[in-house]
């Protein structure tokens, strides 16, 4: 049965990386924005949930909102004062800027937090179902479950709301929809804030599976670099599948042939795409 | 300070050689005028090699405007080509800079065709994944030296005519470190008033143009990112020689943001800029130092806010201020 707990495995896996890669899409397929502090950003998530829990005694789902407030916040400061970058397009300078902002937030989170590896208490990261030789957690039934509520609905609202047009009115040319009457700034500070945000439900959602370090920094969410690529750039359904489909590969390929490899194994299947068809993926 | 506009005045052409010629030497004796100590010595040995790390990135920034992020699996391929052949087969210097040389040239050729075709920030991704990859290799693969790295890696030796040169203490490091960093400089110098330097200027600033004479973007692209790469590893090389030690940490995202902050501080397509920054960098890391998490929030902070507020770096900020009053 070893086959059918892989496939299980894959799916839990995969819906962690859907779920971390969400924010992501987002940004870079709606309003075509990058954000290279974002493993740093999920970092942050997690150990603000984690002091939630430890320190300030909250229970579990309040720690989840307190740390989607903090990370908006952050989200909302970094968007603001990034906003003449973003307005001009410089996307080469936004880059460099996030990465940035990202090693600051590594070295004030070590500061805060210490640079000890911590464990996320999660009750139900404890909770396992078996079934029959078969064995999950609860932990991975929520992730599964969140994830798919959370794609369904940013799927329904950029795709059949009247704001979804505006936002993607917006990426196409800032200036034209602020023509139109449309709040330009307002528009990316809503889409960024919503990436930090989705990316502290991510990553308290997922980190209780493993240590967390403030260091782990993008590492740990490489694999969302690949699902975003993978899925077609902006896709929301695209990710989703590619979220899952590298889980799954990551389970069989960490089961079967070499688990120290599966980053570079996922790798290896992205740089295989991107020669096949380079076009199809970098456009939309 | 563009690439573009540098017809040299000729009429002067002595003098200005003589000039290069007094700062070569200032700078050679540099450490010596600093009062000639170990510290003087090993931070000034540790700037020129980091200035090298960041002239490679430097070349594919400010000239293809494309921000690679890969570049510390070059910075990385010099350690441990240093380290691996040095410690388990016993071969000099030269070999190992050759070894260097060549590996960084085949993994920059082979990246630089697989991203040939990705846009700008795509090609960032891959390189960065590429990075983290490399990482997971180094890490996991114990015949280069696993997690634990390579240890007691052999003073540099370079056998010459008539000299042996060798780098067992700080102070025999500085003379190979400057001479590295000239050579780079005057790379750098011949690159920037190249065919290959100025086209890739034009298809950086001017596509339209740079398609209408018949220019292939995708070649330009690859044949800049494959010289730069030797340059990074380079450093890394004499890098592994001046720790005596190399590990996965040469992946670590700080020598990243070193590349990029020191060449955006003072500006970028500007020949000293990149020296200039790093010297700056290391001297705060060095000698005011605050504290590696506080260090990190410095450096980072530096990058973000020059992008933010100086897009020109120093030198923008201070032609605005000149221009102002």
């Amino acid at each position: 049965m070893n086959i059918a707990q892989q496939v299980i495995n894959g799916i839990v896996l995969g819906s962690g990386y859907a779920c971390i890669a969400l924010g992501w899409t987002i940004l870079l397929g709606v309003a075509r924005l990058v954000n290279f502090a974002h493993g740093q950003l999920y970092m942050l998530g997690a150990f603000v949930s984690w002091y939630a829990i430890t320190k300030l005694g909250l229970p579990y789902p309040l720690a989840i909102l307190m740390a989607i407030i903090v990370l908006g916040v952050i989200g909302l400061l970094m968007q603001s004062a990034m906003m003449r970058l973003v307005m001009t397009q410089n996307l080469t300078s936004l880059m460099i800027v996030t990465l940035g902002l990202g090693y600051v937030l590594q070295g004030g989170s070590a500061l805060i937090f210490g640079g000890n590896p911590q464990t996320l208490p999660g009750t139900l990261a404890r909770a396992k179902i078996d079934i029959g030789p078969l064995w999950f957690t609860w932990q991975d039934v929520l992730v599964l479950v969140v994830t798919l509520l959370l794609y369904g609905a940013v799927w329904l609202f950029t795709q059949r709301t009247r704001f979804g047009s505006v936002i993607r009115a917006v990426a196409e040319d800032p200036k034209l929809a602020e023509l139109f009457g449309i709040n330009a700034k307002l528009v990316y500070l809503g889409v960024f804030v919503f990436e930090c945000s989705a990316v502290a439900l991510g990553a308290a959602l997922v980190a209780p599976r493993s240590p967390i370090l403030t260091s782990m920094g993008f590492n740990e969410v490489i694999m969302t670099f690949v699902v975003v690529v993978l899925g077609g750039i902006g896709s929301i359904g695209g990710a989703l599948a590619a979220g899952l489909g590298l889980g799954l590969f990551t389970a069989f390929f960490g089961a079967f042939v070499a688990p120290a490899y599966t980053t570079a194994a996922a790798f290896a299947l992205l740089l295989a795409l991107l020669v096949i068809r380079p076009a199809g993926l970098a456009t939309k | 300070m563009t690439a573009i506009e540098s017809p040299q005045p000729a009429s002067i052409p002595l003098l200005r050689l003589a000039a290069v010629a007094a700062f070569i030497v200032m700078g050679f004796l540099l450490p010596r005028l600093l009062g000639g100590t170990s510290v003087a010595y090993s931070t000034l040995t540790t700037i020129a090699i980091f200035a090298v790390m960041c002239y490679g990135a430097d070349i594919v920034l400010s000239y293809l405007g494309e921000v690679s992020l890969g570049h510390t699996v070059f910075w990385a391929i010099g350690g441990y080509a240093a380290a691996n052949l040095s410690v388990k087969y016993g071969l000099n210097g030269w070999a190992t800079a050759a070894a260097t040389i060549a590996l960084c040239l085949a993994a920059a050729t082979f990246l630089g065709a697989v991203t040939l075709r990705t846009r700008e920030f795509v090609f960032s991704l891959v390189t960065y994944a590429a990075a983290v990859v490399a990482y997971e290799i180094a890490f996991n693969w114990d015949a280069v030296g696993g997690s634990d790295g390579v240890v007691g890696i052999p003073p540099l030796k370079l056998p010459l005519l008539l000299t042996n040169f060798s780098g067992a203490m700080q102070e025999d490091l500085w003379p190979i470190a400057f001479a590295l960093l000239l050579l780079t400089l005057a790379f750098i110098a011949r690159f920037r008033r190249s065919r290959l330097g100025t086209t890739a200027l034009m298809v950086q600033m001017n596509p339209a143009l740079a398609a209408s004479l018949g220019v292939d973007p995708r070649r330009i692209r690859l044949a800049v990112f494959v010289i730069s790469a030797p340059i990074t590893g380079l450093a890394g090389w004499l890098y592994a020689y001046q720790r005596a030690y190399v590990g996965p940490d040469m992946f670590e995202s700080y020598f990243l943001v070193m590349m990029l902050t020191a060449i955006v501080l003072v500006g970028r397509r500007i020949l000293l800029g990149p020296l200039i920054g790093t010297a700056l960098l290391i001297a705060q890391q060095n000698l005011l130092s605050l504290g590696g998490d506080w260090n990190k929030i410095v450096l980072g902070s530096v990058l973000a806010l020059v992008l933010i507020f100086w897009p020109a770096g120093l030198v923008g900020l201070y032609r605005r201020i000149t221009k102002k009053t």
